[in-house]
C-alpha cells in the first residue's frame, strides 16, 4: 500500500510541478470555449427542450477537460519516464502492475477532476451573469461516479497507448486521429438530436457519447441517453481499458527511448 | 550453505532477440554463475557481450528465453516481489528525471520499497556519496558525476543485500571513480554481495574476488583475476648479462623466475641486471575475447 501511495503522490506532484502546462492551460482553453461558444455564439442557439445552450455546454466541456487531461496525464507520465529512464526503475522496484496502473490512473483522475471542477466553476460564473442563476449540480453522486469512471478509463487508455507507442508521433497520432474526433462527435458541443439520423446512429457506437451524456445528466438532470445505459457503458469502459493497460505493461517495453 | 541460498545464482541462462528482419540473435548463451555472500563478482566483456542482458533478466526488465535467475533461492520471475526487495540496481545509463529534487527522488524510492520515514538512511547515503549539499537541487542541476552518485544512493536506499552495478563508473572522472571504488569496498565489508559489470579491467582487478569474462554471449573464463592472468597472459623478463649482451624472455605469467632461468640455463652469477614485467589482465582479457 505504501508503494502505491508513493507512486500516486509522485504522479500528483509531477503534474503540480508543471502546473501551467497541466492545469492552467486547459482551464484557459475551457474559458475560451465558454466565452466563444457558450456566451457569444450560444446566444443564437436554441435547443429543442428550450434549455439555454450555455447550460448544455458546461457539462460537455467539463467532461472534455476530464477526458483530455486524464489521458494526457498518464500518457505523458509514461512517455517522460521512458525518455528519462525512470520507467526502467519502475520495473526493478517491488511494485505490482496493478499498483502502477491504478496509481497512474488516479493521478489522471485527480488532474482531470481539477480541470473539470475549475471549468465548472468558471462556467457557473458565466451562467450566473448570462442567465441570472448559477448552474446547480442535480445529482452530485453521479457526477463523482462519472469523474472517477471516466477519468480512470482515459488514464488507462493513456497508459496503454504510451506503453505500446515507440515514438512521440505515434502517441500524438492517437490524440489527433482518435481521441479528438471521438470527443467532438461525442456530444460535447451539440445534442445528438440535432444530427442527421445517420450520424445519430454512428454516435451511438462512440463510447464517449455515453460518458459525456452521463456527465450532462448528473449536472443538468437530462441527457440524450438513459442513465442506466451510460453507467453500463462507462463501467465496461473501465474494465476493458484496465485489461488493455495491463496487457501493455506485461507485453510492452519499460526500456528507455 | 544450501546450493539454492546463494545471494544470486544464474543457471543456463539463454536470451535470444528477434530482429526486425527475422534474424535471431543469441545475446546470452548458456550462462551460469553464482555469487557468495559479501562477494564482489565481476562480469567483464566487450560491448555486446551480453552483460547488460543478464542484468536485465535478473531485474525482470527482460524475460529469459530459457534458464533461470534466482535471488536467495527464489526465481526472479516466479517471486519478483521478494527478489526485487533484496536487490538494488544501478543501471548503465544515467536517469535524467527532471521533475524532482534529490531528496524527493530518494523519498519516492524508499516508498516504492514500502519504507516511510527513511530520513536517517537517506541522510547517511547523501553524506556518504557527497550529495548532502545538493539534496534540494533538481536532478537537472546536477553534474553527470552527481547523477551517477544519486543513482547509487537510489539503489541503496532500502539497504539491499544484493547490489547490481551495471558499469557504474562509465564516463566518470578519475577522482569519482576512485571514491566509488572505496564505497564499493565499504559495501562489501558490510556483507552486501555485488555484481559488477565493467569495461575497466583495473576496476575488476581492484574490486572483484572472481570474474566471469564474457564474449559473444558466453562466459569464456571464470575465476579470480590472478588466475586469469596466470592462465592467459605472459610475463616478460629482460636480462642484461655481465658480458654486455641482453635478452628478453616471454613466458607464461604463472612461471617463477627460478624456473625461467633454469629453463634457459642461465646462471644468477651471469646476470648484471634483471627486469620483470608481470602478466597483465588486459592481455589475458584480450586473448580471451579475441579467440
Amino acid at each position: 500500500m505504501i508503494a502505491f501511495l508513493t507512486l500516486l503522490e509522485r504522479e500528483i506532484k509531477r503534474f503540480l510541478k508543471v502546473i501551467i502546462q497541466t492545469l492552467i492551460s486547459p482551464i484557459i482553453s475551457s474559458f475560451l470555449y465558454l466565452l466563444v461558444f457558450g456566451v457569444s455564439l450560444g446566444a443564437s442557439v436554441t435547443l429543442k427542450n428550450g434549455m439555454p445552450y450555455l447550460s448544455f455546454l458546461i457539462p460537455g466541456l467539463m467532461a472534455m477537460g476530464l477526458i483530455n487531461n486524464a489521458f494526457q496525464n498518464s500518457s505523458s507520465s509514461v512517455v517522460t519516464s521512458k525518455f528519462s529512464g525512470d520507467l526502467e526503475d519502475m520495473r526493478v522496484v517491488p511494485i505490482t502492475n496493478s499498483q502502477i496502473i491504478f496509481a497512474m490512473g488516479l493521478g489522471g483522475v485527480i488532474r482531470g477532476f481539477l480541470v473539470a471542477a475549475v471549468t465548472g466553476l468558471v462556467g457557473t460564473v458565466f451562467h450566473y451573469y448570462k442567465l441570472g442563476e448559477p448552474l446547480y449540480v442535480q445529482h452530485p453522486f453521479w457526477i463523482l461516479f462519472f469523474i472517477l469512471v471516466g477519468g480512470l478509463t482515459f488514464s488507462f487508455i493513456g497508459i496503454f497507448i504510451a506503453f505500446i507507442a515507440r515514438t512521440f508521433d505515434q502517441l500524438s497520432a492517437f490524440s489527433t486521429f482518435i481521441l479528438l474526433p471521438l470527443t467532438y462527435l461525442g456530444g460535447v458541443f451539440v445534442s445528438i438530436e440535432t444530427l442527421h439520423p445517420t450520424w445519430q446512429a454512428i454516435s451511438k457506437f462512440n463510447p464517449l457519447f455515453y460518458l459525456i451524456n452521463g456527465f450532462r445528466y448528473a449536472i443538468i438532470g437530462s441527457s440524450d441517453v438513459q442513465l442506466g445505459t451510460s453507467i453500463f457503458v462507462c463501467l465496461m469502459g473501465v474494465v476493458v481499458t484496465y485489461i488493455m493497460a495491463r496487457i501493455a505493461l506485461v507485453k510492452g517495453s519499460f526500456s528507455r527511448w | 550453505m544450501l546450493h539454492n541460498h546463494f545471494p544470486l545464482e544464474v543457471s543456463h541462462l539463454v536470451k535470444t532477440y528477434a530482429l526486425k528482419n527475422g534474424v535471431r540473435v543469441e545475446a546470452v548463451r548458456d550462462v551460469s554463475f553464482y555469487m557468495k555472500p559479501g562477494e564482489v563478482f565481476g562480469l567483464l566483456g566487450p560491448n555486446g557481450a551480453g552483460k547488460t542482458s543478464i542484468i536485465s533478466i535478473i531485474t525482470t526488465l527482460e524475460k529469459a528465453t530459457s534458464g533461470s535467475a534466482r535471488v536467495f533461492g527464489e526465481d526472479v520471475d516466479s517471486n519478483p516481489y521478494f527478489t526485487k526487495k533484496q536487490m538494488g540496481v544501478v543501471h548503465q545509463e544515467i536517469v535524467n528525471t527532471g521533475f524532482f529534487t534529490v531528496n524527493e527522488i530518494l523519498k519516492f524510492q524508499s516508498g516504492y520499497y514500502g519504507i516511510r520515514n527513511n530520513n536517517e538512511r537517506i541522510d547517511y547515503l547523501l553524506e556518504k556519496l557527497g550529495l548532502k549539499d545538493h539534496r534540494e537541487k533538481n536532478v537537472k542541476q546536477l553534474s553527470g558525476g552527481m547523477r551517477r552518485r544519486l543513482m547509487i544512493a537510489k539503489a541503496l536506499v532500502h539497504s539491499p543485500k544484493v547490489l547490481l552495478l551495471d558499469e557504474p563508473t562509465a564516463g566518470v572522472d578519475v577522482h569519482l571513480r576512485e571514491s566509488l571504488w572505496q564505497f564499493v569496498t565499504e559495501l562489501k565489508s558490510e556483507g552486501i554481495s555485488i555484481l559488477l559489470t565493467t569495461h575497466y579491467l583495473e576496476e575488476a582487478e581492484k574490486l572483484c574476488e572472481r570474474v566471469g569474462i564474457m564474449n559473444k554471449g558466453k562466459i569464456v573464463f571464470m575465476g579470480s583475476t590472478q588466475e586469469a592472468i596466470a592462465q592467459y597472459s605472459t610475463k616478460k623478463v629482460y636480462i642484461e648479462f655481465n658480458s654486455g649482451e641482453a635478452a628478453v624472455y616471454t613466458e607464461t605469467a604463472s612461471a617463477g623466475l627460478v624456473e625461467i632461468l633454469a629453463h634457459h640455463k642461465i646462471q644468477f652469477t651471469d646476470i648484471k641486471n634483471i627486469k620483470i614485467e608481470e602478466g597483465r589482465l588486459e592481455e589475458a582479457f584480450s586473448k580471451m575475447v579475441n579467440t
